[in-house]
């Protein structure tokens, strides 16, 4: 009897089974911390997502992994830093109106930028080893060195303080529970951006192509679209996403540095192989699950902190090796 | 972009085609034609090459020589979503249904355009297949085999389709299916020329008007489909009934 | 008397040609010109270079047979490096006393620890797809570098180990002369590496002409077919990574050996090792052991002699700034290298010269 209801309520169990796990670290640190920390986590969850999602689609569609992904991230946020030093005074003025106007114009600026050098990556490396991952990860691995060394090149090989517009900075203190205020904005932003992907995905035909695309590639062809400019679109939208994901992470961390895109890289494989290849939705949760476990286990135990998202990692591996939710390929 | 075809016109013609699959030679010298207001069938045991023969044309894959015509103008160079775009519609073997999509997307993402012709044609490609209507917006996936056969034929003629390449439609569905399938294709020949592969000898002769036989991929055998109905031995020489 | 099967006779023809075909004797040059380095030229710079260019040509050797011959691709390969020059940094420096017994200890211990990492990530990754394979070994390779950083009071953190070896290696040991040369401890340790590294060198071209070796190259092809043949592809894989990566161990324990010390920065710099590794294999040739001589020794001869290129360029185009700028940033032509080198030569130096000599015999063959 208790095996059927198992087997009926599986997706509610885990989701339920999912926020216990979570609420866990409760046990070991007051109420007002555990808020912080979440906060802080889906902060970073967030941020995790926006670099994600690029390499999960990227790879849904193309079936290409894309190890360029890191160096896209960091010249997403050395654009933007060079959008802030240019616009220094709107970013230090004290006006709302002000801040977030140089804040979307860098977010513009980065996005754009990027994109199109993805594009560029698509059209002259990836498109000539579709279909063979070990030379799509070499390829893409000599294209980071280029990337990273060409920003070395441009901006220095310096680390950088990134700047952070008035407003943003400081945190909120209600009942106790601080709440950063750029904290905030980046999971807001996670989820505007969430909502735009999937309203884009479901609502529009192009949205409806990239996802026929991910279960059929041959057939989506055979019926009259070009794979080809679809490839190169979304392989930019996730080179944008990724730019976006490395301007709002570098505020975060108040620097900027060349070699900034391989440890989110990282992390971001954690994340889809959590989440699972291919979906969107996958690697909003993965994410989320990353940036939580990060955050408390940094508090609880702190050197243990890096190694925990490689132990969920290899878990989800042992247990479910096509991810969470895995994108029916 | 399709003009009607005058009677007897030749739509499709196939000449001397040669397919690789890898190493190995599929099509070696395939030719055959598909003229207007007839349905042409390649019948031929399994492995002759029909399915190679229907993707070749479509241009997933690659003929390393000889000629595709369609409408007179040479495709075997061209991509298939520019084939596509040309008026030929393809029904796979494995139908190449878009599970996770719901029946209204997957005729979406078929529609190359929105205008009022589509949607006459799109109301007529319901009216043929009603199922359709009550499943609109039904996760394709769960669908029957007979009605993602429907699905899968509904997204290739709901464009302005002038040429319809079907493989193997009736495999692994129940006769009464088949016999809605046979309705169907007599339909939609009244609008486009269409070349079917089949293996199932009984809906062959049931819409067929021309066959080809297909062994080693080329052509051992043709002519009218009336004339094979009745010819005992060549039927048992090539397909074994 | 049984007659010799048509696989045994090509076999023993292949064996006989071995002996005595050209590039027996090109390997052979090779080797003395190793042995002969110290005599010739005595410069510390070039016995350094020397000595780094068989390290490494037989570290891009065990990569090879990961890549080249099983088809995995495995970011891990820093990181067991770093492991074995730490293992025998522990038991050299930190935790021991420089004596032989150590040594050996430090080398079996290294070995252990890499047979354990090996079989449990290729457990656990070997399962799913092999790009997985490759994203697992980064993850982990990049948690090893963030533990020995934070657990400095493991692992002497960011300063890291220094290393005094024991005996005839000892800096102070003096043989007195030999041939005009003076056989110091470290000329000792020089040979005593090249001579390791010879044997392992030999020890993977056995294996790859091996049954095993045979099966594995199978895998590689067509790994569908290796399984319907009856294969566990999954054993033979795990086979492979493991002597590769044990082998990675111990060369980067004769690493700590010559260097004299172990810090995260050197030793255990995933994406720099990992970098090195990449290019040296790729121009080298993947799928020929030998291309890790060829690519060991063009990029560390390149990346010795870059500053009196440097140099150079300035004596002659003292104006060019961007092109010292260019110089500078020689990490950027390299990664350019590496793309193009991707693209239009995927088979490398030694793999193409291959190819050439195999088209020129298959015509050889067919003209009357």
């Amino acid at each position: 009897m208790s095996q059927t209801v198992f087997k009926r309520w599986t997706k509610e169990l885990t989701i339920v089974g999912g926020i216990i796990i979570f609420m866990v670290p409760l046990l070991g640190m007051s109420g007002k911390t555990y808020l912080t920390l979440t906060i802080a986590g889906l902060a970073m969850g967030m941020l995790l997502f926006l670099v994600a999602s690029g390499v999960s689609i990227i790879f849904g569609l193309m079936d290409v992994l894309n190890f360029a992904h890191g160096a896209l991230f960091a010249w997403g946020a050395y654009v933007g830093f060079s959008v802030f030093k240019l616009l220094r005074n709107w970013v230090e003025a004290p006006s709302v109106l002000e801040n977030f106007g140089v804040f979307f114009v860098a977010i513009l600026a980065a996005m754009v930028a990027v994109a199109l050098l993805g594009v560029i990556l698509e059209r002259v490396l990836v498109r000539r080893v579709y279909g063979n991952h070990l030379f799509q990860i070499l390829i893409t691995f000599g294209a980071t060195i280029v990337l990273v060394e060409l920003i070395r090149v441009v901006w220095g090989p310096n680390d950088e303080v990134m700047a952070v517009p008035l407003t943003f900075q400081g945190h909120w203190d209600i009942f106790d529970v601080i709440i950063q205020r750029y904290r905030l904005i980046c999971i807001i932003i996670g989820i505007i951006l969430y909502a735009v992907i999937q309203l884009i995905l479901k609502k529009t035909k192009l949205g409806t192509i990239v996802r026929a695309g991910v279960e059929n590639r041959e057939m989506v062809q055979a019926m009259g679209h070009n794979i080809f400019l679809l490839f190169t679109g979304v392989f930019a939208a996730g080179a944008g996403l990724a730019a976006l994901g490395g301007l709002a992470m570098s505020i975060f961390s108040l620097q900027v540095y060349p070699d900034m895109g391989s440890t989110y890289l990282l992390f971001a494989f954690i994340v889809v192989i959590i989440g699972g290849l291919g979906s969107v939705t996958g690697s909003l949760v993965g994410a989320l699950i990353v940036g939580l476990s990060y955050n408390y286990v940094a508090y609880l135990i702190p050197w243990a902190a890096a190694g925990v998202n490689i132990l969920i990692m290899i878990l989800i591996l042992l247990i479910r090796p096509t991810g969470l939710f895995p994108a029916g390929k | 972009m399709a003009e009607e075809p005058g009677v007897n016109e030749t739509i499709l013609t196939v000449e001397n085609t040669h397919t690789f699959i890898g190493h190995h030679h599929i099509l070696q010298g395939l030719s055959f034609e598909a003229k207007a207001d007839a349905v042409t069938v390649l019948i031929g045991r399994n492995g002759a090459g029909k399915s190679t023969a229907l993707k070749t044309i479509i241009g997933l894959l690659p003929c390393s020589k000889g000629r595709i015509l369609f409408a007179n103008r040479e495709i075997q160079k061209k991509r298939p979503y520019e084939i596509a775009r040309l008026g030929i519609g393809f029904v796979p073997e494995d139908m190449g249904i878009f599970a996770n999509l719901t029946v209204e997307e997957n005729m979406r993402v078929a529609m190359l355009s929105e205008n009022e012709e589509t949607a006459k044609r799109l109301k007529r490609t319901l009216d043929m297949f009603p199922d359709l209507r009550n499943f609109w917006r039904a996760q394709a996936g769960i669908l029957s085999g007979g009605q993602k056969q429907m699905l899968a034929i509904a997204r290739a003629i709901v464009n302005d389709t002038a040429l319809l390449l079907i493989d193997e439609p009736s495999k692994g569905l129940a006769p009464i299916i088949v016999e809605a399938l046979i309705e169907a294709i007599n339909q939609i020949k009244e609008h486009s020329v269409v070349v079917l592969v089949e293996q199932n000898f009984y809906m062959a002769s049931a819409v067929g008007d021309h066959f080809y036989i297909l062994d080693d991929g080329a052509v051992v055998h043709s002519g009218n489909m009336a004339e094979l109905v009745d010819d005992d031995e060549l039927k048992s020489r090539y397909l074994g009934i | 008397m049984t007659e010799k099967t048509p696989v045994q006779i090509f076999r023993s023809d292949e064996k006989r040609k071995q002996y005595s075909s050209g590039s027996f004797f090109l390997r052979i040059a090779i080797l003395l010109l190793f042995l002969l380095v110290p005599f010739l030229f005595p410069s510390f710079k070039t016995i350094d270079l020397a000595i780094k260019i068989a390290i490494f040509a037989t570290l891009v050797a065990s990569f090879d047979i990961m890549l080249g011959y099983t088809g995995i691709l495995s970011f891990g390969h820093g990181m067991f490096f770093g492991i074995g020059a730490y293992c025998v940094a522990f038991l050299l420096g930190k935790y021991g006393s420089p004596s032989y017994a150590n040594l050996i200890l430090g080398l079996l211990m290294a070995t252990v620890v890499a047979t354990v990492l090996a079989l449990l990530i290729s457990f656990i990754s070997l399962r799913v797809k092999a790009i997985y394979f490759a994203m697992v070994t980064l993850a982990l390779a990049e948690l090893t570098l963030v533990l020995a950083n934070k657990l400095s009071g493991f692992t002497g953190g960011e300063d890291g180990i220094s290393i005094s070896l024991p005996g005839v290696f000892s800096v102070a040991f003096n043989l007195g002369e030999f041939m005009g040369l003076d056989v110091t401890g470290r000329i000792l340790t020089y040979y005593f590496i090249l001579f390791i590294c010879l044997v392992l060198f030999l020890m993977m071209i056995r294996f790859t002409h091996s049954p095993l070796g045979r099966v594995l190259q199978a895998i590689r092809d067509n790994e569908q077919r290796a399984v319907a043949l009856g294969y566990k592809t999954f054993i033979f894989q795990t086979i492979s990574i493991t002597f590769g990566c044990v082998l990675a161990t111990l060369i980067g324990g004769l690493y700590a050996m010559w260097v004299g010390y172990v810090n995260p920065e050197s030793s255990l710099e995933v994406m720099a090792i990992m970098l090195n590794v990449l290019l040296m294999v790729i121009i080298g040739g993947m799928g020929t052991l030998y291309g890790g001589i060829v690519g060991a020794a063009f990029l560390l001869t390149t990346q010795t002699f870059l500053p009196d290129l440097q140099k150079l360029a300035k004596d002659i185009l003292p104006q060019a700034a961007l092109l010292h700028n260019v110089f500078e940033r020689w990490l950027l032509l390299f990664g350019i290298l590496f793309i193009l080198v991707v693209i239009f030569f995927p088979k490398g130096v030694i793999g193409s010269v291959k190819e050439y000599i195999a088209k020129r015999e298959r015509t050889d063959l067919a003209s009357p």
